[in-house]
């Protein structure tokens, strides 16, 4: 007999975004990388178009990156001390489709490095890759203010993909971006409403931004709260298929950064020794995490380790396979 | 021993045992201070200031080195010490008279209309008998003589129940039917259960026949005088609930009565102090005597309630919220201290839950909701937001907690809806500048609930804060200026306001408002979504309390108060726990439909599932941030 | 995906009489809907009106179970698409497979050791999957008797010789293990077998058309106790198939697909192994048969599970007590809030960001909200001093000074009191917790 094969019909789409510019399109990458643009719940090819598969984007940072279990930090030894290396090994060697720089050093406490520093790292890595680049700061919103306008502007033109807007400091990012071509991730504290809220509030400075806006819905690790997410992402695709056009952006996980800083992620088998062992067990976390996380929709995946990404780099091969 | 206070400007003066703080002092002195925390130390709005003597300063709050030394103290954190003490209580400290509220707006005398439910089933009514004086052929006690001639008298109405007598007017019976040659004038009662004599006096009665009907509400107090026999309202008082000396909200009280052994009977008596100082002036108004009003009807929140009975409180604030009753049976007013007649009854509207209370049910009762096909949403907004939504075969209720900023609580210049409060703003788009209205159209002196949706709006609408209730920083007027707690925006310069310091208000202001009103919403929604219902369905809004009546609905939508509807189907009761209460007064049958109303409310708690805190963070936004449930907001800004 | 709580409403008596436990007709309905009340607590329902619901009410998805007594197995019974929605009933269950021409007895006994206990719950392989992969019926029962004696774990036979199958059960029968499976050619045997036995049945196509087909001869047969299983294998295929079966019962009632689904692992590699398996987790697979088997990577498998098949309706809480941020010495800061996740998150992002290391006391508030949690008595001075003295804070830092949220500032009296510690008020909202911070303690 013959199943009569439920498909959906929906309104909308997510929207299609294009990270970094070609010498064509007046900035220096090799190529462009889209996102978004789905028409259907993700991977369900039977129903609907998946133009253009998740992504994953690899950190770099301007320092080295102490906090990291050695298993992990054993990748980059050899690289720590230039960005631009590291992110060549990165796009080269463990095949990220984008590299995301952490000004680590600009912090206050750290070294408190100033724009044009941050901007000669951001050249040299420019240089070295040919992918796009995600920027963000160090995470302290008063110096990111500061200097994310010079950093935009150093680079005009090769629509970065910059960190991070958030509702309550959304002004400064969005007037770089607006003002030096370039995409911005608004981030909201896992709540879709919240998400939406500064999509709209971030619109209202700039309309034709709404197109290069990616949402960054703040992902928890597997295990703490990532069912949260998880139903976030669901919700938010499906409203957005729906016509919600306000919910209708891209996502970003930042992945590694969740990951990295659970105990599932460093502590060794000898304090749990229930839990296997800790090198292939951190790798799997922060795999299975971004897994779950492309199933509720996500768009681009920022990780670390390498064996990571490339298990997930193949599990997305299988997924975009025909299903229809 | 005792040391001497005088409070200005007044030339009050009291003697106080050393240890007494000023704020208690104040109260003994009959001049009711502000104390929204409920003498924690925390709100400084009780600030006085000490002109002569030293008084004992346990905390200085958030007073400015400055102000302590002109002398201002918090009056719940200094006490009477080894001096005595002159203290000035400036006008901004005091709770004033503010409106209260009886009637719909601008309608003293269309109520009567509503009064349809006066049946000819009276809960409480006059009877003016005259028996056949007794011989030796016809020789029954005189009580039975009495019953006899009641039961003729009252017909088919009469219920097969016994009609019982109480004491007092048994010990008086016999004179009373001799004194006018067997002329009688009875009073009686009915209720379920019961149906009693409650005075036989001699001779005719042409007098009006007196009850209350009060609205115990937690700021304030509200009683009708009623004529029972006509169902006219002869007169109404009101004044501030002496509790909030305890606290302004709910919980502080309920702290204060479960905290303290002698809290209870504090408040207890506060509350029945307050209704007997208002009795006192209808008294006197009406020319009457407290034996002369035979029958009450109260409705108040559950809490409230609880206090005028003296029934402890203590778990409706701890989950699972439960009240120590729903429905009560009717007390007497001779065992609660009210002045009226000792054998008057004494009947409470009922409870649905902790955060429901009769005050609803007597508004849903007033409002009709349980004989309506159509659906219906029923809004009272205070402190809590209660909500109702149903018709006449189901309705659901719940309660969220607002905040008091619709009261002008937490806002650093709100006020309640006074003389001097602003209640109206307008502000200009292009020049940015503001023009206020106050209520009495004097001086500004801080603003109220209406005033503060009307400006969140005006704000909006001029650009000067974006849809989170930020303000746009890169704005280009004196008004936007840096302050203490971040930005703020003056609504009037110290030159034109009444308390010689600039109106502004904050960022935290806005947050607290777009809070306060996100709640609401966020409940109303939370309510159609457990039934899977959506706005459509409402086929009439009606606003109850206070507040409503002030509010402009259309302000109101803009900001994502109430839903967008059209503006005719919303409809201002006032207040409908008062004009409840009043039904219940003059109708048995209507105190049972509210029985029965509340036994039928299913009561919807927010704090269970995830719909509320979802629906929360939706609603905390210009107006909302699914933009689509306000149609008519987004069409007039896609114009703008 | 059932009848709304009105819908019920409107067959019920409108009595508001309690006798049921709830407080209203309404309250009751609502309860029917959610699945948490049964009819026949009502008093005065009409037969017509127990007949109009009880078809409404009758799961999409079939509850089947695998194993006996104590030691069942439960699956299916799901109502939802979405996690969001509502709850996804029955997580999935795991099994490993083990050929019988292995040794039975090693592999069994690494199985019967993959244990695990993460964030107070115990964790361990839910199935032993039998494969007769030696093709011989004599071989397959041997290795039945031996799984049989090391392990009360439950069974799923794999095997489509219905005598191979017949020899196993005769060791396996009372365990009542899932019989994979019938196919077009054996499924009248199948059957039987599984009638004869009591036991669950897997029926498994060529494809969405076959299956039904097969489903519907094996339902003809007078058998409703199934597992199914598309035949697809490679991930994409399987997860199409997976969401065809949830919405076709769902939400078109459509009965041949109302049982729940087996999916099998293709990959090799573990690694990927594990992360194929993730996918069915995430969608709809009720039973996953992994062939490998190791701790590192089972962990984060059954923590995915355990998040996704949590009640999206709880409000998330975090884990009550000490949250230690950055490098903290004697000097570090002390911060409390309550245990509701969005608040801790939001205060423990804000206080992370000012890099001052410092503590995080989460007090257990049931998960909900500061100010609420105020309302509501849970988040009382006497509950905070008591953290304090129960996460010995004295020991940890030397200047006995606490941060409490601003919504609560009125609690600062009596926690002084109660605690001996200086209580200092923090901003109303977390957005201001590094200009704060750097106020206070930069």
């Amino acid at each position: 007999m013959a199943v009569e094969v439920s498909k959906e019909k929906y309104r909308s789409q997510v929207r299609e975004v294009v990270l970094g510019a070609t010498k064509e399109e007046g900035g220096t990458r090799s190529h462009t990388v889209k996102v978004g643009g789905e028409t259907a719940l993700p991977f369900l090819h039977f129903e609907g178009e998946m133009p253009n598969r998740p992504v994953v984007a690899m950190e770099v940072w301007d320092i080295v990156p102490e906090e990291w279990p050695a298993s992990l930090k054993s990748y980059f030894e050899d690289v720590y001390d230039d960005a631009g290396a590291w992110a060549k090994k990165c796009v080269e060697q463990y095949g990220a489709d984008l590299i995301a720089i952490r000004f680590k050093s600009a912090d206050p406490d750290i070294k408190d490095a100033s724009a044009e520093d941050c901007i000669a790292t951001l050249k040299k890595v420019l240089g070295s890759v040919g992918v796009p680049l995600i920027v963000y700061g160090c995470g302290k919103s008063d110096k990111d203010n500061s200097i994310i306008g010079p950093i935009a502007e150093a680079a005009e033109g090769e629509n970065l993909l910059l960190g991070v807007a958030e509702q309550d400091n959304y002004k400064s990012v969005t007037s770089a971006a607006m003002a030096h071509k370039h995409s911005i991730i608004a981030q909201s504290p896992i709540d879709i409403n919240i998400a939406k809220q500064l999509n709209i509030l971030i619109s209202e400075m700039s309309t034709p931004l709404l197109d290069r806006i990616i949402i960054d819905p703040t992902v928890a690790a597997l295990g703490y709260g990532l069912e949260y997410s998880y139903s976030i992402m669901e919700r938010a695709r499906f409203g957005s298929l729906q016509g919600d056009r306000m919910l209708a952006m891209p996502t970003i996980a930042n992945v590694g950064h969740e990951v990295w800083s659970k105990k599932e992620a460093s502590i060794s088998a000898d304090d749990e020794p229930g839990w296997g062992d800790q090198a292939e067990r951190s790798m799997a976390w922060e795999a299975t995490t971004a897994m779950a996380l492309i199933q509720g929709g996500m768009d681009i995946l920022v990780m670390r380790n390498p064996r990571a990404v490339e298990l997930i780099k193949k599990s997305i091969d299988d997924l975009m396979q025909d299903n229809s | 021993m005792n040391r001497k206070v005088v409070f200005l400007p007044e030339e009050v003066s009291l003697e106080v045992l050393p240890g007494t703080p000023l704020l208690r002092a104040a109260a003994l002195a009959g001049i009711e201070v502000k104390s929204s925390c409920g003498g924690k130390g925390s709100c400084s709005r009780c600030l006085v200031k000490v002109e002569e003597g030293k008084a004992i300063v346990k905390s200085t709050g958030k007073l400015s080195g400055e102000e302590q030394e002109q002398g201002y103290v918090l009056s719940c954190q200094a006490l009477v010490g080894d001096q005595d003490l002159r203290v000035n209580i400036p006008i901004s400290s005091r709770l004033e008279e503010h409106r209260i509220l009886f009637n719909s707006p601008d309608n003293v005398d269309g109520e009567e209309e509503a009064y349809g439910a006066y049946d000819g089933y009276p809960l409480c009514t006059r009877f003016q008998l005259s028996l056949e004086p007794p011989s030796i052929d016809d020789n029954t006690s005189d009580l039975t003589r009495l019953m006899m001639a009641l039961r003729r008298e009252m017909g088919k109405s009469s219920p097969e129940t016994e009609i019982k007598i109480n004491t007092a007017a048994l010990r008086g019976l016999a004179k009373a039917l001799r004194e006018r040659n067997w002329n009688l004038s009875v009073v009686m009662t009915y209720f379920p259960g019961n149906v009693e004599v409650i005075t036989a006096a001699a001779g005719q009665n042409e007098k009006p026949l007196y009850g209350l009907a009060i609205d115990i509400g937690t700021t304030t107090v509200a009683i009708y005088l009623v004529d029972l026999l006509n169902g006219k309202t002869v007169l109404h008082h009101g004044s501030f609930n002496r509790q909030s000396r305890y606290g302004d909200d709910i919980i502080s009280r309920i702290i204060y009565a479960s905290e303290d052994e002698k809290g209870l009977n504090e408040l207890h008596d506060s509350v029945i102090g307050t209704i007997n100082e208002i009795i006192g002036q209808i008294l006197q108004q009406a020319g009457i005597n407290e034996e002369e009003i035979l029958q009450v009807v109260t409705a108040g929140n559950t809490t409230m309630t609880h206090l005028f009975l003296g029934v402890p409180p203590d778990f409706i604030r701890l989950e699972p919220y439960i009240p120590t009753f729903s429905s009560t049976p009717a007390v007497k007013a001779k065992d609660l201290g009210l002045r009226v007649h000792p054998e008057a009854w004494v009947h409470s509207f009922p409870q649905v839950a902790s955060y429901l209370g009769g005050d609803i049910v007597s508004g849903i009762l007033y409002a009709d909701l349980a004989e309506n096909d159509e659906i219906v949403l029923f809004v009272d907004i205070g402190t809590n937001g209660e909500i109702v939504l149903g018709n006449k075969d189901w309705m659901v209720g719940c309660a969220c907690s607002a905040g008091p900023s619709f009261e002008g609580g937490g806002i650093t210049f709100g006020m309640r809806a006074m003389s001097g409060a602003i209640e109206r703003v307008v502000v200009d788009p292009v020049s940015l500048e503001v023009q206020v209205k106050t209520v009495n159209n004097v001086k500004p002196l801080g603003i109220c609930g209406s005033g503060l949706i009307d400006c969140l709006s005006a704000l909006k609408t001029a650009g000067i804060i974006d849809r989170s209730g930020k303000f746009q920083s890169d704005l280009k007027s004196a008004r936007l200026r840096s302050g203490e707690e971040g930005l703020e925006y003056v609504l009037v310069w110290a030159d034109d306001s009444g308390v010689e310091k600039d109106i502004f208000l904050t960022e935290g202001d806005l947050k607290n408002l777009i809070m306060a009103k996100g709640a609401v919403y966020a409940a109303i929604r939370t309510l159609l979504r457990t039934l899977e219902l959506d706005e459509s369905v409402i086929s009439k809004v009606i606003i109850a309390g206070g507040f409503g009546n002030y509010l402009h609905i259309q302000d109101a939508i803009r900001i994502g108060l109430l839903p967008d509807l059209e503006y005719e189907k919303f409809e201002f009761i006032g207040n409908s726990s008062l004009k409840g209460a009043k039904l219940g007064l003059l109708s048995r049958k209507a105190l049972n439909k509210a029985r029965k109303i509340g036994n039928m409310i299913t009561y919807i708690e927010l704090s269970v599932g995830t719909i509320f805190m979802d629906e929360y963070v939706s609603a905390l936004f210009l107006p909302h941030t699914d933009i689509t449930l306000f149609p008519s907001v987004e069409s007039v800004e896609n114009r703008n | 995906m059932g009848l709304t709580g009105l819908d019920i409403f409107k067959h019920l008596p409108k009595t508001n009489c309690k006798v049921c436990g709830f407080p209203t007709c309404l309250a009751f309905a609502m309860a029917l809907a959610n699945g948490k009340a049964s009819l026949d607590a009502c008093p005065d329902v009409s037969d017509q009106a127990k007949e109009a619901l009880s078809s409404a009410a009758a799961p999409p998805i079939r509850l089947v179970k695998v194993g006996a007594g104590e030691n069942v197995i439960q699956m299916g019974d799901e109502t939802e698409i979405f996690r969001h929605d509502k709850r996804f009933n029955h997580p999935t269950a795991v099994a490993i497979a083990v050929n019988d021409n292995e040794d039975v007895d090693a592999k069994v006994d690494s199985i019967n050791g993959l244990v695990f206990d993460r964030v107070g719950q115990h964790y361990e392989v839910d199935m032993i999957a039998l494969v007769n992969a030696s093709g011989d019926a004599a071989t397959f029962k041997a290795a039945a008797e031996k799984a049989a004696a090391k392990t009360n774990k439950n069974f799923v036979l794999i095997t489509q010789d219905v005598g191979a199958m017949e020899a196993a059960l005769q060791v396996l029968a009372a365990r009542k293990p899932l019989l994979y499976a019938a196919d077009k050619d054996n499924y009248e045997k199948m059957t039987e077998l599984a009638k004869a036995n009591g036991c669950p049945l897997a029926v498994k196509g060529e494809n969405l058309d076959s299956l039904a087909e097969l489903v519907e001869k094996i339902v003809a047969l007078g058998y409703k106790e199934l597992v199914l299983d598309s035949g697809a294998r490679e991930t994409s295929k399987v997860i199409a198939d997976m969401t065809q079966f949830r919405r076709l019962a769902v939400k078109k009632k459509f009965r041949t697909f109302g049982y729940p689904a087996i999916a099998f692992t293709s990959k090799d590699d573990p690694q990927e192994e594990m992360l194929q398996a993730a996918t069915y987790v995430a969608k709809y697979a009720s039973l996953i048969v992994l062939k490998n088997a190791k701790k590192e990577l089972l962990l984060p498998l059954v923590s995915l599970r355990a998040n996704i098949y949590t009640d999206p309706q709880k409000p998330v809480a975090v884990e009550p007590g000490l949250h230690v941020l950055g490098d903290v010495n004697e000097n570090s800061p002390v911060y409390c809030t309550t245990n509701f996740s969005l608040t801790y998150f939001l205060v423990e992002g804000e206080v992370a960001a000012t890099r001052i290391p410092s503590y995080i006391i989460s007090v257990d508030t049931g998960g909900i909200s500061v100010l609420t949690a105020y309302a509501d008595n849970k988040f009382t001075a006497e509950k905070i001093a008591k953290s304090i003295k129960d996460l010995e804070m004295e020991g940890k830092v030397n200047h006995k000074k606490i941060v409490i949220p601003g919504a609560v500032a009125v609690l600062k009296g009596k926690l002084e009191d109660e605690s001996g510690w200086e209580v200092i008020v923090g901003p109303r909202e977390s957005s201001g917790i590094q200009k704060f911070a750097k106020a206070q303690f930069a």
